[in-house]
């Protein structure tokens, strides 16, 4: 009972901050803050024990009577839009301040609460109409987020990418909801898993949702939508958009049949994702583009978990399924946070020098120190290190693929996992060079062009927002096990007959060590800076082996850093270089640009578009504008369907 | 949990018994070279003498310089108190510790290789970026390795773990470990631990600006990572659970002592290789891995 | 009765191929505005025993319309426009004459492998509306001129006009009148723009107008 009243003041509260929105930001920020905070209440409401929650009603929105429903599932992915919604929410009122964009400011708040509430509305929706409207509504929504700053043609050209991409998604999600319509003989959703006709469907939910969730091949929007977004956009759809995605796909592999292949395909693609991800994103000199391939590694390893999840369906593993469904949960909310807090940390960046560009950048932390930690504890937790959450939700994945290589004897099938496991592990050592490149690149060393000299740290109305989801990387890092009732009932929620399995995961004995290896952590910083009295402290210049003039261009690239890795995987990142050396005999004006392009989108996508458009521009000799040949065509056709009739065509 | 007697105990063994290693290679090259070379236990003196120096900072560094080294060794001296020695077992044990135990090793390359460009010098910046670079294929060939005991012992626990089966498994487990061995811990062929030309430098160029205490940490911390690493190799190749307590640790002792020697005599016959060849040999080391993988999976499936 | 419509229905095809084989504008407007007169006749005639007033009116109408308002507003058009009379056709007077023959024995065929009702298989109903339907697509291919291609679209109403006169009894008058004032007000606008494009072009010639492609 509690859940329908928290879900009702949510709605109410973010419905009121469409109307508060274009006027009054304090009246949004705290009506909006109100309902992700109810919205989250009802989340833990149906997490920490109460029964699901489900609504009907007679009122018939399209066509179709109402059906609402929130379980174990779906208040995950509700918890995380609440928080990111809400700190997103705050970080907006100065990174995209009324003062700064007074045209786009109100826009931007009031399809914040659009996209709010769009994001509940497909959480709770149990009707495949309503999901379908909701789903529309919730794209068209980051269509308007992501074109904020509709002035510059890349943010345009990005948004409408983005569009296309997710439209593409939403027609196989329109064949998906009518064929399950169809066999199941009504537009209501529900646990169906006796009828095996349906087992098909779950491809086309898993391009329809994968496009929207972004693993690779079907992540081309990404990067450059969440590159060209303001910062705060950018924080919620990598952390919590392409979750609902990943929803998607969990809810219908749960309800739904799934085919035995589904499991090998699932983390085949979460692997490729994870390594060619966190390969994308080692080669950008962009940082928000960084940011945003590190989503598509994620999602990855998120699917990697639910792969082994649905193997673990289709060969009875119970336990290890469970370890890596809750390990693939416990990431979506980890990533949630950590991805969140890194592009706030970015959008401050943005915010202070006005540029995304790494190689113009550098010795940020004297300015912005606070920006620096932040991110640079967001880097230890993306990279998956201990004794951060990022580490703990990787845990319980290894598990579930060890426990699944392990376990009663070896099988062919189970030969699968060890792939995966291989590579989520190159992709860990991958994400950790990515993030040190990205952390050194910016704050730390010498500022490389006047841009980085002149900047100045946020302000704390974007300092907040980055503290209170740092807190939540610690809570889950530190102490998972109040975390982990919450998983399991995700998990129970998703595959019922699993209820009966006990964990096997000691995340307490991981929380105790996580806590102790921090405090041993804090304890050697203390004792070395100790050691280091102030007067035996001295400064001097880097060592820079002789040279009469250094300049801060003579530090290490962000390209330079990557080379080695961008190397071995030339392959498929084909990097466009263009170089222009210097002659003569004294030093003169060099360049040398290089660009990793999105390789899906421009080198499969974009030339087979222009062979589209070649033999479209063929066929388009038929139409030369003289009006008679047109009528001929219609005669023509007229005359040969008398000629069917008088060959005997009629009945 | 183990009492806090055995614990100290412990924490000393690993802290005290580290930095004799580096002296002992050092001790074989020289041998090796017809010199005397340096005392064996010269790096203690150098631990020491480092310790009550003091710091000289680059005028770019952050406070991080001097934070990472200390994480770094502490995330070091943790995973070290995870390793199981022998049939004293390891500090503490849990399911999944040994995933712990990688991480807590990435973790301490993160903050080296943070600390290394906090300098804004370029040799580090290439030092670093090689660092981080390998250790792509070396982690690779660390998870295949874990793999391989994880399915011969069906279990995920470092203790159960290591207690391998004689065989052919074992001596490729053997050859893959140590060539991780001398890729991770910076040693001739991937790396020399004496030069000093930048062309040449992967974990040296990343610590150049290093002084005093800082500089004693890491040092003391690359000699624990290297101990860690023997112990680990000759828990996974020698069926330690089927001696008695005594001679296991004699065993394990011994099996130190000869990885030790192994890694001076590796350094003194072996040049580097080329920086372009070294992905090659890592790969050799990853697949060695994964074929003990293979047979390991082949005598489960018997 | 079957008789007299099929000697009006004859008429209507000889005008058909009077239209196609005119090479001066006022005679082809002409036997346009003769075929819709015949054609107001023809459901007086069908209707003979059950004469409703509205029908009378709509009939009347329909030949009035047909008959003076379409051809005065295309001579009118014509005038204003200041167009040649002649007409250079894209397929010549004797070939638009032989395959509008050809056409309307094709109809002729057809229509026998049509499922009719009993009532009308022996009329020309449907092959006459066949033909003009056919004849007032060669007009609309084979004409420059754009007031040519206008009298063809009529003819081929008129032809689809006489394929509903099949539904006479099902088709209520108030859509009959209704497709009566759309031509009407066709033609009115039509006239219009023949004005305009003139005066814009100098041409009517609807070879040169042929830039709006896509």
């Amino acid at each position: 009972m509690t859940t329908g009243w928290l879900l009702l003041m949510a709605g109410a509260a973010l419905g009121l901050s469409l109307v508060a929105g274009a006027r009054w930001a304090r009246a949004w920020l705290a009506l909006t803050v109100t309902g992700a905070a109810a919205g989250l209440g009802a989340a833990l409401s149906v997490l920490l024990g109460g029964g699901d929650w489900e609504w009907r009603n007679d009122f018939p929105p399209g066509g179709e009577p109402l059906h609402l429903r929130l379980d174990g599932l779906s208040a995950v992915f509700l918890a995380l839009v609440a928080i990111v919604g809400a700190a997103g929410a705050g970080y907006a009122r100065e990174y995209w301040s009324e003062r700064r964009y007074p045209a786009s400011a109100p826009r931007g708040r009031i399809w914040w609460s659009v996209l709010l509430l769009s994001m509940g509305l497909v959480l709770t929706a149990s009707n495949g109409l309503h999901f379908l409207m909701a789903w529309e509504i919730f794209a068209l929504a980051g269509y308007f987020l992501i074109t904020l700053d509709n002035q510059r043609s890349g943010v345009r050209t990005a948004g409408w990418l983005y569009l296309a991409a997710s439209h593409a998604g939403t027609m196989v999600l329109f064949a998906f909801f009518a064929a399950l319509a169809a066999r199941t003989g009504g537009w209501d959703l529900g646990p169906v898993r006796d009828q095996a006709n349906l087992a098909p469907l779950f491809w086309l939910a898993l391009f329809g949702f994968g496009v929207k969730a972004g693993f690779f091949p079907l992540h081309i929007w990404l990067p450059s939508a969440h590159a060209n977004a303001p910062s705060h956009v950018s924080a919620i759809m990598s952390g919590v958009a392409i979750k609902l995605g990943v929803y998607g796909i969990l809810r219908f592999s749960g309800w739904l049949p799934v085919p035995a292949a589904a499991g090998w395909v699932v983390t085949g693609l979460g692997a490729a994702s994870a390594l060619l991800g966190i390969t994308f994103a080692l080669a950008q000199n962009d940082f928000k583009r960084l940011l945003a391939y590190c989503s598509v590694e994620n999602i990855g390893i998120i699917l990697i978990g639910t792969g082994a999840a649905l193997l673990a369906v289709t060969h009875g593993g119970a336990l290890w399924g469970r370890l890596a469904l809750a390990g693939a949960l416990l990431h979506v909310w980890n990533h949630g946070a950590f991805k969140s807090l890194l592009f706030f940390g970015a959008g401050s960046v943005l915010h202070a020098t006005g540029t995304r560009e790494m190689s113009r950048l550098g010795g940020l932390w004297r300015a912005m120190p606070w920006t620096a930690g932040l991110f640079a504890f967001g880097s230890i937790a993306v990279a998956g290190l201990p004794p951060l959450n990022g580490f703990v939700s990787e845990w319980l994945v290894y598990l579930g693929l060890f426990d699944a290589v392990t376990g009663k004897g070896a099988s062919a099938w189970a030969a699968a996992v060890i792939p995966a496991a291989i590579l989520l592990a190159a992709a860990g050592a991958m994400a950790v060079a990515a993030f040190v490149k990205a952390g050194a690149m910016i704050f730390l060393g010498a500022p490389r062009t006047p841009s980085a000299e002149h900047a100045h740290e946020c302000g704390p109305r974007m300092l907040g927002p980055m503290l209170a989801l740092a807190g939540v990387c610690v809570a889950i890092g530190l102490a998972p096990v109040l975390f982990w009732p919450a998983v399991t009932r995700a998990v129970t929620a998703w595959r019922p007959a699993w209820a009966a399995a006990d964990t096997t995961a000691p995340l307490a004995a991981l929380g105790a060590v996580q806590v102790t290896l921090a405090l041993l952590f804090v304890a050697a910083v203390v004792i070395l800076n100790y050691t280091i009295s102030a007067d035996q402290r001295r400064r001097g210049p880097t060592w820079d082996c002789g040279h009469a003039l250094p300049t801060a261009r003579m530090q290490y690239t962000s390209a330079s850093f990557a080379a080695i890795p961008a190397g071995w995987f030339h392959w498929i990142l084909l990097p466009e270089r263009k170089t222009r050396k210097p002659r003569g005999l004294f030093p003169a004006d060099s360049l040398r640009l290089e660009r990793v392009p999105e390789t899906v989108l421009e080198r499969v996508i974009g030339p087979l578009g222009a062979a589209i458009m070649l033999a479209s521009a063929t066929v388009l000799r038929l139409q030369h504008g003289r009006l008679q040949f047109y009528i001929l065509y219609v005669l023509a056709g007229l005359v040969a369907l008398g000629f069917l009739v008088l060959l005997g065509g009629a009945p | 949990m183990i009492p806090i007697s055995d614990f100290i105990l412990r924490l000393g063994w690993w802290l005290l018994l580290a930095p004799l290693l580096p002296g002992i290679i050092n001790k074989v090259k020289a041998w090796v070279a017809g010199r005397r070379g340096p005392p064996v236990l010269q790096l203690y003196h150098d631990l020491a003498k480092l310790w009550r120096k003091g710091v000289v900072l680059s005028t770019l560094a952050s406070p991080g310089f001097v934070i990472a080294p200390a994480v770094a060794w502490a995330a070091l001296a943790g995973a070290a108190l995870l390793t199981p020695l022998g049939p004293l077992g390891g500090c503490l044990s849990f399911r999944g510790d040994v995933l712990l135990l990688i991480y807590l090793l990435a973790l301490a390359r993160f903050c080296t290789a943070w600390a290394a460009m906090e300098t804004g010098s370029a040799f580090e910046g290439m030092g670093a970026a090689r660092e981080v670079s390998y250790a792509v294929l070396t982690e690779a060939a660390i998870i295949a390795a874990v793999l391989s005991l994880s399915v011969q012992t069906s279990s995920v626990t470092l203790v159960t773990m290591l207690s391998p089966s004689a065989g052919a498994g074992a001596a490729l487990l053997a050859a893959g470990l140590f060539t991780v061995l001398l890729a991770e811990n910076c040693r001739v062929p991937f790396d020399d631990p004496n030069t000093h030309l930048e062309l040449t430098m992967i974990h040296e160029a990343m610590i150049l600006d290093h002084s005093g205490p800082p500089l004693a940490a890491i040092l003391h911390g690359a000699s624990l990572k290297l101990l860690l690493f023997s112990v680990l190799l000759v828990q996974a190749v020698l069926p330690m659970g089927q001696l008695s307590p005594p001679a296991a640790a004699g065993a394990l002792a011994a099996g130190v002592l000869i990885v030790t020697v192994g890694v001076g005599l590796v350094e003194s016959l072996l040049a580097r290789l080329a920086f372009r060849r070294v992905p090659l040999l890592l790969t050799t080391a990853f697949l060695l891995c994964v074929f003990a993988l293979l047979v390991a999976w082949k005598e489960g499936a018997k | 009765m079957s008789g007299s419509l099929n000697l009006l229905i004859g008429l209507v095809i000889g005008l058909n191929l009077l239209a196609l084989g005119s090479s001066r504008l006022p005679a082809l407007i002409r036997a346009m505005s003769l075929q819709g007169v015949v054609l107001g006749m023809t459901p007086l005639l069908m209707e003979y025993e059950r004469l409703d007033w509205r029908l009378v009116l709509v009939a009347l109408a329909t030949m009035a319309g047909k008959g003076l308002l379409i051809p005065s507003l295309l001579r009118r058009a014509m005038r204003a426009a200041n167009i040649e009379r002649e007409i250079e056709p894209f397929i010549g007077f004797v070939p638009s004459l032989l395959l509008g023959a050809g056409g309307t024995i094709a109809a002729l065929a057809l229509a026998r492998a049509l499922p009719l009702l009993p009532e009308h298989t022996g009329t020309l109903l449907v092959p006459g509306a066949i033909a003009s339907m056919f004849t007032g697509f060669i007009l609309l291919i084979g004409r420059a001129k754009a007031i040519s291609q206008v009298c063809g679209y009529l003819i081929l109403e008129n032809g689809i006009y006489l394929f509903g006169l099949l539904l006479i009894h099902s088709t209520p008058l108030l859509v009959e009148s209704g497709i009566l004032l759309d031509v009407t007000v066709g033609v009115f606008i039509i006239g219009i723009i023949v004005d305009r494009i003139q005066r814009a072009f100098d041409t009517l010639d609807t070879r040169k107008l042929t830039t709006l492609r896509e």
